[in-house]
């Protein structure tokens, strides 16, 4: 078991790497956008020479002088470069190539944990601060929102699946397959005009951090409510439709005619069976409604991961270093969740058994 | 009715009874009716299901309407018209129970002061048409404002000191002329004065043009004051013109007064030649000393009432360079049907005869040369509805958005662009991934466990990131909008092809065929790729949805194509308007104008229920076997 994780993690790190890696060539291929004040621009460019994406050298000769003089005047692309022209003599920042500027990276990242700065999000700051600032804002609604999906998703497909073609149960199906078919963004939408605006029961965007506590969590309730609709729906349907597999069992047609009540043989008998297509839903679901925080962020003001990921993206203002940092906690949480599924099959399922030889 | 027993019980005669074959031989017999091959099987059960039956047709009718709605409906939805932006809907038959009628409630809108309805005494709004407005709804009310504005009224103007100031003065605008042979006066009414802090409030005139000012009267008490000039400084002969100045000085710093008006009256009438109060008397100036001079008490009036949005914006349009060029076309359109009239008034101008959208032309602005040709424009009135083509006031059913295009229209034609989009990224997906997934399963072994691992890796890249790369490498547009939705979508169809695949691979038919010499390429697609379709093509089917979701969530964050931007299609284009796009239209208007949110959103759940729901009626007839199985 212990052998398997380990391999795991090590195949999620390579992976991790390999996304990372076309990430950051990526970003290399596409031009360049330092900050756009003067001041700034310096600033930044002798933090690239410092982490070792860019060499400097002053330009003091005439003929070359000239020569930078003739291209910065006729616009010819010099790619990622820049040249700040004093009269005297010219200082030059140049890029090296992009295989040595990839390796001075990732010895950043390892050996001091620098993912950059940010060129234009909030711009001279740490990437890794401004993450650090926001990734508990966007954790705490996901995590509420998984702990109020999975009792109302379970029970829904548990009420479902004992009354199956009744009224109840047909009336649940129709539901879901609504739920499920609306898109999120849509439902947040809704929501946030019903409740925000009209009856005003509901703060119409998010509190801010200090506004007082009544208000915050009040402020919580339409965000987990919008994220937790489409995998409620998600999840009644997988539960319904395994447990309507595993109740007509014979294992428990055996379990009722011991003797159990109908609850102690669903609950006992057929539910621990069915879990194990369940977990994994519940869990990638996790990562699904971490994709969907990212509209419900900008549709609610929530300063979250999210939200900045999409200011990064401006168009002709993109904040590479953010995006390669915003990418890696994105995927790492991608291949964690994955990890985790694997792990809680052998919890749930001991018949599984992982990495065991055949 | 006819269980055993009934069947049993029934006593029929023995006479009745009779052989069916006495006398024939039974021989080998063809078999009656037609046989029914796989697809008719399929349409069979795909029959079966009412309510997935209906919602296929539903799907049906909304396809047929995105292609034909925005051509039948003939209204404007790509021009730019801000006269006609936020009409609300309107419905023919609805209109008449009062729902969407094209009218609007409006709260709270300050009231022109000059405009009085006689009957009912209320003021109506300023800057609304009054045709459009339903009187019987109009409702003021007062509310408190201490803004410095004409609006606002009544209260008093106060003049407060600052807490390092024993006295301040303000100035009027206008001269006040005082008459010496009416004995003229002036009246203050002071509202509020501290009279323990010897307080007090100062008036000053200009007795001599272009002189100091004089203190002409001190007032240390509140109420009305009459300050008689002449009586109070007899060596005065003639008239004064002078500017008013009330000087208020305290001990206290930071003590206020408060004046309610200042008025002007002499023996020629009762009524005052000049009266301030309220906003004239607000707007005096501070001249000297430090202080604020505000107002309180006062109050503005609001108006709210009901009105019809359309009456206003298709009413008389007043447009002040109507272009030359568009003027003759319109003459030269209706010919002989229409006759100038001249206008006696307005020299410059004329009229139109009844009918014409241009019902006055005011004047011909200069024209302007350029390039050798002569621009001109005219200022004129137009008929709005007539100008745009309506005899009648024209039905929008969805309402206009800002640019005043026709909502109805766009949710079309957004419907158009999602689908079609749906259709070419489900296209390119299945290709890929049949490709890919028949390769995988067919060869098995160590291609397969690369293929897969690449598969794997790809499929575990957040669609964020996907995003990401592909908006920096081909910045926002069609280019970004489908690669994304193609490499996060190609995965699937090809897991369920590499598995249908090892389903069918050691069947003996592909067994047969291979001993007879077929190669690979017809195993693939002529043996086992027919008999794997079903599911596959369920699959293809039941992820459109899924791609139109993911467009309109894209487009909504405004990574897709938007208005006025086109993409092409073996030759066709097609607008980049989606309802991604529209709803990202409305989500700024949430609050004023719902509808631009709510039909795009009510259209596109629709749509997505229903292809659902066709999805799921389809792999019931592919695979009866999986029958419910995610209901």
């Amino acid at each position: 078991m212990f052998r398997y994780i380990l391999i795991r993690i090590v195949w999620i790190f390579i992976l991790l790497f390999t996304i990372l890696s076309i990430n950051f060539a990526v970003t290399k291929l596409a031009p360049s956008y330092p900050p756009p004040t003067e001041e700034e621009k310096s600033m930044y460019f002798n933090k690239q020479v410092y982490d070792g994406y860019m060499e400097f050298r002053l330009v003091t000769e005439a003929k070359e002088m000239e020569e930078i003089r003739k291209k910065i005047a006729t616009g010819e692309a010099i790619r990622s470069s820049y040249y700040e022209d004093k009269g005297d003599f010219i200082r030059a920042f140049e890029p090296v190539p992009v295989s040595e500027q990839y390796f001075k990276w990732i010895k950043n990242i390892v050996t001091r944990w620098d993912w950059g700065l940010s060129t234009r999000v909030a711009v001279g700051k740490p990437v890794f601060d401004i993450l650090k600032e926001r990734i508990p804002t966007t954790m705490a609604l996901n995590v509420i929102a998984l702990l109020f999906y999975i009792p109302i998703g379970l029970t829904l497909g548990i009420i479902a699946a004992l009354n199956k073609d009744k009224i109840i149960d047909n009336f649940i199906s129709i539901a879901v397959m609504i739920m499920i078919s609306i898109p999120n963004f849509v439902i947040i939408i809704m929501l946030v005009m019903i409740f925000g605006y009209y009856l005003e029961w509901l703060p119409s965007i998010f509190p801010a951090k200090d506004a007082v506590a009544a208000l915050r969590f009040r402020g919580l309730i339409l965000p987990v409510l919008a994220l937790t609709f489409g995998p409620v729906a998600g999840l009644t349907r997988i539960t319904r439709a395994e447990l309507t597999e595993v109740l007509t069992s014979e294992f428990l047609l055996l379990a009722r005619t011991k003797g159990l009540t109908r609850r102690q043989a669903v609950i006992r008998h057929a539910m621990r069976n069915s879990m194990v297509p369940l977990v994994p839903t519940i869990i990638f679901s996790f990562v699904g409604i971490l994709g969907g925080t990212v509209i419900m962020e900008r549709i609610y003001s929530i300063p979250g991961t999210g939200q900045i990921f999409l200011r990064s993206l401006t168009r002709n203002a993109y904040d590479y270093n953010l995006l390669l940092s915003l990418s890696a906690f994105y995927t790492s949480i991608a291949l964690f969740a994955i990890l985790i599924v694997d792990v809680t099959y052998g919890i749930i399922d001991p018949r599984i058994r992982m990495g065991g030889r055949k | 009715m006819y269980n055993e027993k009934n069947i049993i019980n029934k006593d029929i005669p023995k006479q009745k009874f009779e052989f069916v074959q006495k006398g024939q031989k039974l021989y080998e017999q063809k078999i009656q009716g037609k046989p029914i091959g796989y697809m008719k099987d399929v349409w069979m059960r795909f029959r079966k299901n009412k309510v997935n039956l209906i919602a296929s047709t539903i799907l049906l009718v909304l396809i047929i309407c995105s292609i034909l709605m925005p051509i039948i409906s003939n209204k404007e939805y790509i021009k730019i018209d801000e006269k006609v932006s936020f009409l609300p809907p309107r419905v023919p038959i609805l209109e008449k129970f009062g729902i969407m009628d094209g009218t609007v409630f409006i709260e709270d809108r300050a009231v022109d002061l000059s405009k009085k309805d006689e009957e009912t005494g209320l003021y109506l709004p300023k800057g609304y048409n009054e045709k459009a407005l339903y009187m019987d709804t109009l409702t003021n009310k007062r509310v408190e404002s201490l803004e410095k504005s004409p609006l606002i009224l009544n209260g008093q103007s106060v003049l407060r000191l600052n807490y390092d100031s024993t006295s301040m003065t303000v100035e009027s605008n206008e001269f006040y002329n005082l008459s010496i042979a009416n004995n003229a006066y002036i009246e203050i009414d002071v509202f509020e004065l501290d009279s323990s802090s010897n307080s007090k409030i100062e008036v000053l005139l200009q007795t001599d043009f272009g002189g100091d000012y004089t203190v002409i009267e001190t007032i240390t008490e509140t109420g009305k004051h009459q300050v008689k000039v002449f009586e109070l400084n007899e060596d005065l002969y003639a008239d004064v013109i002078s500017k008013l100045r009330i000087r208020y000085s305290s001990d206290n710093k930071g003590y206020y007064a408060a004046i309610t008006s200042i008025s002007l009256f002499d023996d020629s009438s009762n009524e005052p030649i000049l009266f301030d109060e309220g906003y004239q008397l607000s707007v005096y100036k501070i001249v000297d000393g430090k202080g604020l001079y505000q107002r309180q008490n006062s109050e503005m009036i609001l108006a709210s009432f009901r009105y019809n949005k359309y009456l206003s914006a298709f009413d008389l349009t007043y447009e002040s360079a109507f272009s030359s060029v568009e003027y003759e076309k319109l003459l030269a359109e209706w010919g002989d049907k229409v006759e100038v009239i001249p206008n006696p008034d307005n020299p410059d101008g004329w009229f139109f005869s009844e009918g014409f959208p241009i019902r006055e032309v005011v004047r011909k602005n200069d024209s302007i040369k350029v390039g050798g040709q002569s621009y001109s424009s005219y200022e004129v009135y137009l008929d709005y509805a007539s100008y745009l083509g309506y005899d009648d006031l024209p039905y929008y059913l969805f309402g206009t958005t800002l640019a005043g295009r026709d909502l109805f229209s766009l949710v079309w034609v957004g419907l158009r662009t999602s689908l079609l989009i749906g259709a070419i990224v489900t296209l390119i997906n299945v290709t890929i991934g049949i490709l890919y997934g028949a390769v995988s399963g067919y060869y098995g072994g160590n291609v397969d466990m690369l293929m897969q691992r690449f598969a794997e890796v790809m499929s575990r890249i957040p669609w964020l990131i996907v995003l990401s790369i592909m908006v920096v490498l081909f910045d926002p547009g069609i280019t970004t909008l489908i690669l994304t939705l193609v490499i996060t979508g190609w995965i699937g169809i090809a897991s369920v092809t590499r598995m249908q695949f090892y389903r069918y691979k050691r069947r003996e038919y592909v067994l047969a065929s291979r001993t007879m010499g077929a190669r690979d390429l017809r195993l693939i697609f002529r043996h086992i790729l027919p008999n794997g379709i079903g599911t596959i093509i369920t699959a293809s089917v039941l992820s459109i949805p899924l791609v139109i979701f993911l467009e309109a969530a894209l487009s909504f964050l405004g990574f897709g194509i938007g208005h006025g931007q086109s993409f092409n299609v073996f030759g066709f284009t097609f607008s980049g308007v989606s309802i991604g796009v529209l709803l990202s239209d409305g989500r700024n208007f949430l609050f004023n104008h719902p509808y631009l949110t709510v039909f795009p959103s009510i259209v596109v759940s629709i749509l997505m229920i229903t292809f659902n729901m066709f999805g799921n009626a389809l792999r019931d007839a592919f695979n009866p076997s999986l029958r419910g199985v995610e209901d």
